[in-house]
């Protein structure tokens, strides 16, 4: 199988990385009428499986369950959540022939061997779902001609997807229809129907193409939402340490304070999140994230260049096919970190003392967030793609390192998010050496305003104002973040 | 003089700019046990909370705990809501979610969170168990605590405050959610603690209490004033007026068969929580529900309200059409308005008053549309109506529990929907608030509303009751039609 981006020609590929539509709530108002009555097989049930399979049941759609002979067999985890939840639980020969739609939501290792098992079972003019395109454009899977292949992609963890749907809401999903499969031109239909079933619709639906959201997930996943955050957190936890810092207050700040950071950037973006410093502190922040970005800026090129390449999945798979070797090394050494093994202290941290006392994390987040969303434009990605994985997608991964550091973090994003986040680690501290020996604890672990007198100069503080608030994210943040009617406040530790 | 217990003096405090306490003085003496009752929102969980070190305000207080003493020198706050966490340290689940098989696991046991509990305070197991026993909690050792009712929940906390035995025990809303027979118990073993030099101060306006209690007050104006008892103190009388015309509209009925169930049954790996279960609501009907803590009331709520993912495998009707034949959960909610102490828990902490009350209209635990100019009147009259314009911007979190409870009920009822459910709509509310609530229920159900209630004290039903249905260990125990004469 060819990497199917490399062989498009220059202006197909430019064209489908250019597919980006914010879509209007309008769009849905058919409901879920385009899957009503059509029997949903989804392949797979963990928490992605699970949770949109309880929504679209709930939404009054027919949902089943298929599994690998031996997960059944066995009475897996997977075959337990399908049936302690009344599902009708079948092997791929039972379920998948009379299946109108099949809804592939196992991990992307398997998507070949997947694929390649229930593709001769489906039958005529049937279709498949994705949520994630990484098997079809980096692998270069070829689906029969005569079945649709959509995308489908909650851009929130499986539980979230869940507790979104049941109080009313939904989580902003993503959707696609793949151009080399959509024979009767049925496949937008049916996404859109299926967002509403899952309750994405509620919360903003942007149409995208299998192209662009492979290759704008890969980018933001590896740098600042989980490469960035990993790095950033273990030399800030590091840097305390150094010097002096409790090392439970250290834990609790650094495992609570991205979560309480980036809240407010969910909130009112990068501009919101500045503006929760004083204004020395902000203008240091400026200042030390202006030089992260200088420093940063090759990395990320890098990164962004080597998945438009396809090389950063060509390597990634060499390491499926070793068996995990990286991924099973640099998992355990990520475990074996300081910060990972000190556990919080019992201390009380105010709101407010998250940011006065780790503004390197502030500075660290703007710095990833608009290197990553630059950097991706760039590249050819519609700036609202780049928003969504980008700086929306910051809070809900800062959120997994509150409940359980970065264990929780790498457990509970996929493992190819898992690989290109170590890879990101491993090349970014080493090139901030140099940057973290002047930092000191009036930037991590101590209050940034403390023993200094408040006063700045006008012109300076309107100068930094003005080009937080005139970045292209914040711009483009400004117009999502309305659509996206109502965000609940995550609760701060 | 002797020393007192607890002295404190000029208390001061400000919330949101209003003064809740004022220069409040209080003396607690050896031996003495106190209830504070009063009016909701008058301060009573503030001061509490201010006394245990869980909130600070001005003044000066004082605790003289005996330090020959064996007792633990210390102050527990047993608070009317409970918080636990799963594994993962998350500690709000949604509402639903406690349904849902795959979250089920992640939680501790009862077991072992009392394990868990005993080894850090230094307690010996062997002197929970009577404790366990006397409560009827026993059997609920192997229970994973998402499993648990609200009163389970509630037992669980004043178990450990038992078994701890600390010198100063407060306790806000202690017989919330319990049955008959474990108020009491826990009376009982109050009694037995008081004996051992624990002094107690229980928030609440009951009036069925441990014999140990020596001394009533209630806050007023932010001081504290001492009573005699508790007959008289109901908090002032604040008389609701006529109820708006568009809740006075009779329900349109798509179907004369509002419940249906026919041999259902609901487990939990091993555990069945529903046996057999056979029962039918008919439009207009007033029902009764009752069964002890644990009795699956809730769950079997649940199945009603559309929320339970094992409905899809019973013979269940709702609204005349039979569940899973390709209704969605909102098709079902938009007949329904319900109110629920675990609905409580779960509610957005996030909405104003009027979001709350709005987000009625959608069934949405938060507000998510703006709101048509009729539906948007409404929500003023009703507001109005409970009294709680001053309010209605202010972050529903942000109030006293009993006018949280208010908001939530005017939520429940602001769609004049066609089936109301009210599992014991009334706590945290005090006695005047209760008899207006169920006046304004039969005022409503006077026009064809059906209802299902659940609630535990007989003294505090509305009067339109006219079946009820009685709940065993999972099964039907009693299907019966009462006489009002029974009732009132």
């Amino acid at each position: 199988m060819a990497n199917y981006f490399n062989t498009l020609p220059l202006r197909e590929k430019l064209n489908q990385l250019g597919v980006c539509d914010f879509m209007d709530s309008a769009e849905f108002l058919d409901g879920v009428s385009a899957l009503k009555g059509k029997k949903l097989v989804i392949v797979g049930c963990g928490a992605q499986g699970l949770n949109q399979g309880l929504n679209l049941r709930d939404s009054g759609l027919d949902v089943s369950y298929t599994l690998r002979k031996e997960a059944i067999e066995g009475k897996r985890d997977s075959w337990k959540n399908a049936t302690e939840n009344n599902f009708t639980v079948g092997t791929y020969e039972e379920l998948i022939p009379n299946a109108d739609v099949v809804i592939n939501l196992t991990p992307d290792k398997q998507h070949t061997a997947v694929v390649n098992a229930i593709m001769p079972l489906m039958k005529e003019g049937a279709t498949l779902l994705y949520s994630h395109g990484f098997n079809i454009v980096e692998e270069g899977m070829q689906i029969r001609k005569d079945l649709t292949v959509i995308m489908v992609a909650p851009k929130c963890p499986g539980s979230e997807v869940r507790a979104e749907y049941v109080r009313g809401f939904g989580v902003p999903t993503l959707i696609a229809v793949h151009p080399e499969n959509d024979p009767q031109g049925k496949g937008l239909a049916q996404a859109k129907a299926y967002c509403v079933g899952t309750g994405g619709h509620r919360a903003g639906v942007l149409k995208s193409s299998f192209v662009a959201e492979v290759k704008s997930d890969l980018m933001g996943e590896q740098t600042i939402l989980c490469g960035l955050l990993q790095t950033g957190s273990i030399l800030s936890f590091d840097k305390m340490v150094e010097k002096g810092i409790d090392a439970g207050y250290a834990s609790k700040l650094v495992q609570y304070g991205v979560e309480v950071i980036t809240e407010a950037l969910k909130q009112g973006g990068i501009t919101a999140m500045m503006d929760r410093l004083s204004n020395v502190a902000k203008i240091k922040a400026f200042e030390i994230s202006e030089e992260l970005k200088d420093i940063m800026r090759p990395l990320f090129q890098k990164h962004q260049d080597d998945i438009m390449s396809g090389e950063f999945s060509r390597t990634m798979m060499e390491d499926w096919a070793n068996g995990d070797k990286n991924l099973l090394k640099w998992r355990a050494e990520t475990g074996e970190t300081a910060f990972e093994k000190t556990p919080a202290g019992d201390v009380k941290i105010g709101e407010q003392e998250y940011f006065d006392n780790y503004t390197l994390m502030v500075a660290f987040v703007r710095a990833g967030v608009e290197l990553a969303f630059e950097t991706m434009v760039q590249a050819g990605i519609k700036p609202e793609s780049a928003y969504y994985e980008s700086l929306h997608e910051t809070p809900l991964i800062a959120n997994t390192i509150a409940r359980k550091k970065l264990f929780e973090m790498n457990r509970v994003i996929s493992d190819t998010a898992e690989y290109g986040c170590y890879l990101f680690d491993q090349a970014c501290k080493p090139l901030l050496g140099d940057f973290m020996k002047k930092v000191d604890t009036d930037l991590v672990g101590k209050n940034f305003n403390e023993g200094k007198d408040g006063a700045v100069d006008n012109r300076k503080l309107i100068d930094v104002n003005e080009a937080i608030r005139s970045h292209q994210v914040e711009q483009i943040g400004a117009t999502l973040r309305k659509a996206m009617t109502a965000m609940k406040a995550i609760k701060t530790a | 003089m002797k020393e007192s217990f607890v002295s404190i003096k000029n208390l001061n405090l400000k919330f949101q700019q209003k003064a809740v306490l004022r220069d409040l003085n209080w003396a607690i003496n050896r031996g003495e046990n106190w209830v504070l009752g009063g009016a909701s929102g008058s301060g009573k969980t503030s001061l509490a909370k201010i006394i245990s070190g869980l909130q600070s305000a001005s003044g000066d207080i004082n605790i003289n705990f005996d330090q020959t003493s064996s007792l633990p020198a210390e102050t527990l706050f047993v608070e009317s809501w409970y918080q636990f966490k799963n594994l993962e340290g998350v500690a709000n689940f949604y509402y639903q979610q406690r349904y849902t098989s795959q979250q089920a696991k992640e939680t501790l046991t009862v077991h072992a969170e009392l394990v868990s509990y005993g080894k850090e305070k230094g307690l010996h197991f062997d002197q929970v168990e009577p404790i366990l026993e006397a409560l009827g909690f026993a059997t609920f050792a192997s229970s994973q605590l998402i499993e648990l009712s609200s009163g389970e929940h509630k037992k669980l906390q004043l178990v450990k405050a038992l078994w701890l035995k600390p010198q100063l025990l407060i306790i806000d809303q202690p017989y919330t959610g319990l049955d008959a027979a474990s108020r009491k118990n826990l009376n009982i073993l109050l009694d037995q603690v008081a004996e051992e030099s624990v002094q107690l101060i229980l928030i609440c306006n009951d009036s069925e209490l441990p014999t140990c209690i020596t001394s009533f007050a209630e806050i007023i104006d932010g001081n504290l004033v001492q009573v005699d008892a508790f007959e008289s103190s109901t908090g002032a009388e604040n008389h609701l007026g006529e109820i708006p015309a568009f809740l006075k509209e009779s329900p349109v009925y798509s179907s004369q068969n509002i419940v249906k169930m026919v041999n259902v049954n609901i487990s939990y790996g091993e555990k069945q929580v529903l046996k057999n279960i056979n029962w039918e609501v008919k439009a207009g009907e007033k029902w009764l529900l009752q069964g002890h803590n644990g009795s699956g009331k809730s769950t079997l709520l649940s199945l009603v309200n559309g929320d339970h993912p094992q409905s899809y495998a019973n013979e269940l009707y709702l609204f005349g059409n039979r569940r899973g034949s390709g209704e969605s959960i909102w098709d079902i909610k938009q007949h329904i308005g319900l109110i629920s102490p675990e609905f409580h828990w779960y509610f957005d902490p996030t909405a104003t008053v009027w979001q709350s009350i709005a987000s009625g209209f959608y069934d949405t635990v938060g507000l998510f549309q703006q709101l048509p100019y009729t539906k948007s009147t409404q929500v003023d009259e009703l507001v109005q109506y409970f009294g709680l314009t001053e309010n209605k911007n202010e972050l529903l979190s942000a109030l006293p529990l009993g006018k949280q409870r208010l908001v939530l009920l005017a939520r429940t009822i602001i769609k004049n929907p066609e089936l109301l459910i009210l599992d014991e709509p009334c706590q945290g509310l005090d006695q005047q608030q209760t008899k207006h609530f169920n006046q304004l229920v039969d005022e409503l159900c006077s026009n064809g509303m059906t209802l299902i209630y659940v609630g535990h004290f007989e003294s505090q039903l509305p009067t339109c009751i006219e079946k009820r249905i009685l709940l065993e260990k999972g099964e039907v125990k009693v299907v019966e039609s009462l006489n009002t004469e029974i009732l009132s």
